[in-house]
């Protein structure tokens, strides 16, 4: 199990998850951020200070944002484990789909 | 050495001897060799040994002073006897501290050669009691048991201290000669002893044996006395004390349960023998582990339990409040264990080489929260062999944790022991769990490490190594059946009824009580628990033997207790309870059956003895109507000729 | 035992633990149970538990002779969460228990889940004696300095001064050095490593596995709601390199800020003044003198001196890795040399037919 942030991320990136997390396991894309789903430890620090409400528990991920459960695994096929993403810094490896996405609009 | 009598021989049919001398001077050997000699002979017998908390005391004075009493007889015996037929004693303090007990026309021997001055003094006596007539009512035998001893081991190039050291083994002889006790097995024994220092082997073996001839060829003694041997069922004997047989209890259990046997120990007077003796014996898959205090001692054995052994603890009062915490968690994870308490007198550090019977309260009640436990005890030294065995039975049937309650007085005592035939014994079942207990909705085959067994109530033992039935247990609240974490209210509320009801079902598997009721008219009822058994015994022949009317009931199992125990109490007119605290059982009895139980108690380290028993019993009876107050007299010694 | 020992080869601590069958391989998810893990979010104990279930697998063990034994305290839920055996006891006392466990069954691998209250104040003494008897186990002592169950008292390892409920003007006790402890308890395997660096803690964890004997293993542990931040300058960054002094045996200890040769510019020396150690900038002494780090040396001596460069204050310097490694018999493979027979119950008879007997031929 592990969480996985969804639409309301994307051309968001607020960021105050990726200083909540205890293993620095969320990692930055073009227009998203992507939870690691190897590196997470489940510990939930990040669900509660997503102001935009974009991260979920894999079984709670809404229908409509189901596809984000697998673009939070794809973004790390060529990336593999880090192990940490602050070193890593960010990477414009967005899948398709979400390169694809119209541009979001925030309050 | 065979010896051809030349002097009369008188026959007595009892006789209690007390050895006493300083801590350093070998009395509790000499005590237990003239025992072993008394039983290889076919006497009854009961032993009390007595000694302080102090390793050695200073030479000479009264807290030094170590003693052994023996009471042997041509009949059944039940106490090592309250006054002293004869008394040995190996110094001027040793008298002092012992001669209060003594009955008139008593006899003392002692060894004159410590009688100075400044041995006087240390002792506390103003002027030389062989010289002055304190003594007049007994018959004293100054012997200068140290002089002979020294000039009986010359040829054995001992130091003068040394030589003198062997003086207990020339006491031992002399009266040995006395009331004509086999020698053999005590030439074997210190043969045996000092295989590695021949020297000291025949220096004690030389004193012995002058001791003996000196008995034979002084004129001080103008008699020798025989006790004839007792009668016994046929079978094999051996004497025994409450430690040893409850050691050999806990190993015999363990075979029959085929379990290796894990003790965690910390050592504690008056248990610590017990660690001594298993320790000796890992070749029965025993495995001893002295632990870094009391509760790792505890926390160890639970922790073997939980891996599928048999772990057992063993302590002493202070011990046993350290342990509590531990005790609680068995009760939870409803694991076999044994907890063996050999009380001494408390509370805090107390009376550690003295004996009492104050942690049953403890035993019942010492844990936070409802936490039930089954508590047993054994009511003499032997007896502690089928207590162990019957403490591991139940602890291994109902998968709980099982307080045994010895105490100072069964652990060191000692008596004759008919062998069983371990063969004989009914084998006991670990039921391992071996395979999921549970099919959910789905068809899905699970293990639930709370699911009871309908009758006994008991949950799986499963321990680690067994495939397919991994789970988690502890000391938290866990749900009915699954035992997984639970703080729902409903559910607590029938965990903590369950783990009652558990051990309150014991009760269905126990044999009624029976209650020793001979005539059947008795009014007044006498219960006890544990080593009052002896005294209690005693006191109740006494009163029988004037014609009264008296029962007994003795309990093993204090919690549950017989189912039968209510129906009893309430035939009676009076109930009394004689114990070594401040009215423990009583308070149970009270409480569960509503009964008017009366306390009869004594706390002062020391066992009961029968004639004040007898007195204690005699009260209740007059104020039944039954009998006349109190008449006990000071010099009971004809009446106890023939009672005892 | 001995006899292994002898060869110089250690035996491994898993050695006597049943294999999986050839061919049979198993996940994390083998090793996580159905129960849902409480701790509070962000709590160091998800990763620790993470690599764990992470790890195990990497044995090849069998899953029923694993046993995790913990104490009381936020971490000692730990087995819960582990699809093993497992016992959460009580208070301290999770050392002696597994010392049970652990002698009883030389087949089954013991693990023990501790907090620095739980192991360090309440369990100090079974700690110790667990040490230097040298049990085949592994103890995971998960440092968080603080009382977090508790709701946030200051803990035998909180900083002198620190503030809490139990200690509004700041607490005056000196804290204890959790690897300083065990060096001196004898124990022959003392790490220490952190929550977040998954790859060292799995190394870490990994090698006290490995090892037969008592294995402790301090794990930094931070609490997010009771001690936040209090191993940042062991996270952070921008002061990491200068706060971790990385251990690996056989290598120089060199931390700091890489130089050109990529390597830290700070080294650990000895201190002549006081025969401890101390540390340098590499430009200063001569590589020679730059202490290489021996774990397996039989004298801790220089192992403890290490351990003594970890600031007990606010935490901005502190050795990272294995402190100690080295051989010694266990207490459990020594005791059970000891008991290496089981007898029968003709045997137990003759025992208790032993001493002075009698026979009474008829009854009489």
């Amino acid at each position: 199990m592990t969480y996985v942030i969804a639409q309301p991320c994307v051309d968001l990136k607020d960021r105050t998850c990726v200083d909540e997390c205890p293993v620095d396991c969320i990692y930055e894309g073009e227009r998203m951020l992507y939870i690691h789903p190897d590196e997470c430890v489940d510990c939930g620090a990040c669900e509660p200070v997503c102001p935009a409400e974009a991260i979920f528990f894999e079984d709670d991920v809404p229908d409509e944002w189901a596809d984000y459960t697998q673009a939070n695994a794809d973004f790390f096929a060529k990336l593999g484990s880090p192990g940490g993403a602050t070193k890593v810094g960010k990477v414009a490896d967005d899948p398709q789909w979400i390169k694809d996405l119209p541009p979001q609009e925030h309050d | 050495m065979t010896v051809t009598p030349e002097k009369p021989i008188k026959q007595v049919d009892r006789v209690i001897i007390r050895f006493a001398g300083d801590s350093g001077d070998g009395m509790q050997l000499t005590g237990d060799r003239f025992t072993q000699q008394t039983a290889v002979f076919g006497n009854d017998l009961a032993t009390f040994p007595s000694f302080p908390a102090e390793i050695r005391s200073p030479q000479g004075t009264i807290p030094g002073v170590s003693s052994f009493q023996v009471h042997f007889a041509s009949h059944d015996i039940l106490t090592p006897g309250d006054h002293p037929d004869v008394l040995v004693a190996m110094n001027p303090a040793a008298l002092k501290a012992n001669v209060a007990d003594l009955r008139p026309g008593a006899v003392i021997i002692v060894d004159s050669h410590e009688f100075t001055a400044r041995n006087l003094s240390k002792a506390g006596y103003a002027s030389n009691p062989l010289e002055d007539d304190s003594l007049a009512r007994f018959q004293v035998h100054p012997v200068d048991l140290t002089g002979m001893t020294i000039e009986a081991v010359k040829d054995f190039g001992l130091t003068r201290k040394e030589a003198s050291r062997s003086k207990n083994m020339f006491a031992l002889g002399l009266v040995s000669w006395l009331y004509g006790r086999p020698i053999e097995s005590t030439i074997d024994h210190l043969t045996r002893k000092f295989a590695a220092k021949p020297n000291l082997r025949d220096a004690n073996v030389a004193a012995f044996k002058a001791g003996y001839h000196f008995g034979e060829t002084t004129e001080v003694f103008a008699v020798s006395y025989e006790v004839k041997p007792a009668p016994a069922p046929k079978g094999r004997y051996r004497n025994i004390t409450g430690n040893l047989a409850l050691s050999y209890g806990l190993l015999t259990a363990g075979r029959l349960a085929d379990l290796p046997v894990f003790l965690g120990a910390y050592p504690i007077t008056p248990a610590s023998d017990i660690l001594h003796e298993l320790s000796k014996h890992k070749d029965f898959g025993v495995t001893t582990f002295q632990a870094e205090d009391e509760i790792a001692a505890i926390g160890a054995a639970l922790g073997a339990s939980y891996a599928g052994h048999l772990g057992v603890t063993s302590t002493s009062g202070p011990g046993m409040t350290l342990k509590s915490e531990a005790l609680g968690l068995a009760v939870m994870l409803e694991l076999p264990l044994v907890v063996v308490d050999v009380q001494r007198g408390g509370p805090s550090t107390g009376l550690p080489t003295k004996t009492e019977q104050a942690d049953l309260l403890q035993a019942m009640f010492g844990r936070n929260g409802e936490a039930p436990l089954p508590v047993i005890a054994p009511q003499s030294p032997a007896d502690c062999f089928d207590a162990a065995i019957e403490a591991v039975r139940i602890a291994v049937t109902f998968r709980t944790p099982v307080v045994l309650l010895s105490d100072g007085y069964l652990a060191n005592g000692s008596e004759p022991w008919r062998l069983p035939d371990v063969k004989s014994l009914p084998k006991i079942d670990p039921n391992f769990a071996t395979g999921p207990n549970h099919t959910t909705a789905d068809g899905a085959e699970e293990f639930w490490p709370y699911l009871r067994d309908a009758e006994t109530l008991a949950r799986p033992w499963a321990p680690p190594g067994t495939p397919g039935l991994e789970h988690r247990i502890g000391g938290l609240e866990k749900s009915d059946g699954r035992g997984n974490i639970s703080y729902d209210p409903a559910n607590h509320e029938h965990m903590v009824r369950t783990r009652q009801a558990k051990v309150d079902r014991i009760a269905e598997t126990l044999p009624e009580v029976t209650v020793d009721d001979p005539s059947g008219r008795a009014r007044l009822l006498v219960i006890g628990w544990g080593s009052t058994y002896g005294p209690i015994g005693a006191g109740v022949r006494r009163v029988r033997k004037r014609g009264l009317d008296v029962a007994q009931v003795h309990l093993r199992h204090l919690n549950p207790f017989p189912r039968n125990l209510g129906e009893i109490l309430a035939r009676y007119d009076k109930v009394v309870v004689p114990e070594m605290n401040l009215g423990q059982l009583a308070l149970l009895l009270r409480a569960k059956y509503l009964v008017d139980a009366e306390s009869r108690t004594r706390v002062r380290g020391t066992p009961f003895g029968a004639e004040e028993m007898e007195g204690i019993l005699l009260d209740a009876l007059a104020d039944l109507g039954v009998a006349e107050t109190s008449h006990r007299s000071t010099d009971t010694r004809v009446t106890e000729e023939a009672l005892r | 035992m001995t006899s292994r020992i002898d060869l110089g080869l250690p035996t491994p601590g898993t050695a006597g633990v049943p294999t999986l069958p050839d061919g049979q391989v198993l996940t994390g998810k083998d090793f996580t149970s159905d129960q849902e893990v409480r701790w509070c979010p962000g709590c160091g104990d998800y990763a620790v538990l993470k690599a764990v279930q992470g790890f195990l697998p990497q044995l090849g063990l069998r899953r029923e002779n694993i046993v995790f034994v913990s104490g009381i305290g936020c971490s000692s839920r730990f087995p819960y969460y582990l699809d093993t055996y497992g016992m959460h006891s009580i208070h301290g006392r999770a050392p002696a228990i597994a010392t049970g466990i652990a002698t009883a069954r030389e087949d089954l691998l013991v693990w023990v889940v501790t907090g620095d209250g739980d192991a360090l104040s309440i369990g100090g003494n079974h700690l110790v004696h667990a040490l230097r008897r040298n049990v085949n186990m592994t103890i995971l002592l998960f440092n968080n300095r603080i009382y977090g169950l508790t709701k946030g008292q200051y803990s035998p390892t909180s900083e002198t001064g620190k503030v809490t409920k139990s200690t509004p003007l700041g607490s005056v006790d000196q804290p204890v050095n959790p690897v300083s402890l065990a060096l001196g308890a004898e124990a022959t395997f003392v790490a220490r490593t952190i929550d977040s660096d998954r790859k060292h803690l799995t190394r870490v964890l990994s090698a006290a596995a490995a090892h037969r004997g008592t294995s402790l293993v301090e794990i930094y542990q931070n609490c997010p709601i009771f001690n936040d931040g209090a191993f940042d300058a062991l996270k952070d960054n921008d002061r990491k390199a200068d706060a971790v002094i990385p251990l690996e045996h056989g290598e120089q200890i060199r931390f700091g800020p890489p130089g050109e040769d990529g390597r830290g510019t700070k080294v650990l020396v000895r201190d002549e003044v006081t025969g401890g150690v101390r540390a340098a900038f590499a430009a200063d002494v001569p590589d020679e003198a730059i202490l290489v780090h021996d774990a397996h040396n039989p004298d801790p001596t220089t192992a403890f001196a290490i351990s003594r460069l970890t600031d007990t204050g606010s935490l901005d310097q502190t050795p990272i890795g294995i402190f100690r490694q080295v051989v010694r018999p266990t207490y459990d493979d020594q005791v059970r040399a000891q008991a290496s027979t089981r007898r029968d119950l003709d045997d137990l008879q003759a025992l208790i037919d032993g001493g002075d007997v009698w026979t009474v031929e008829e009854d009489r």
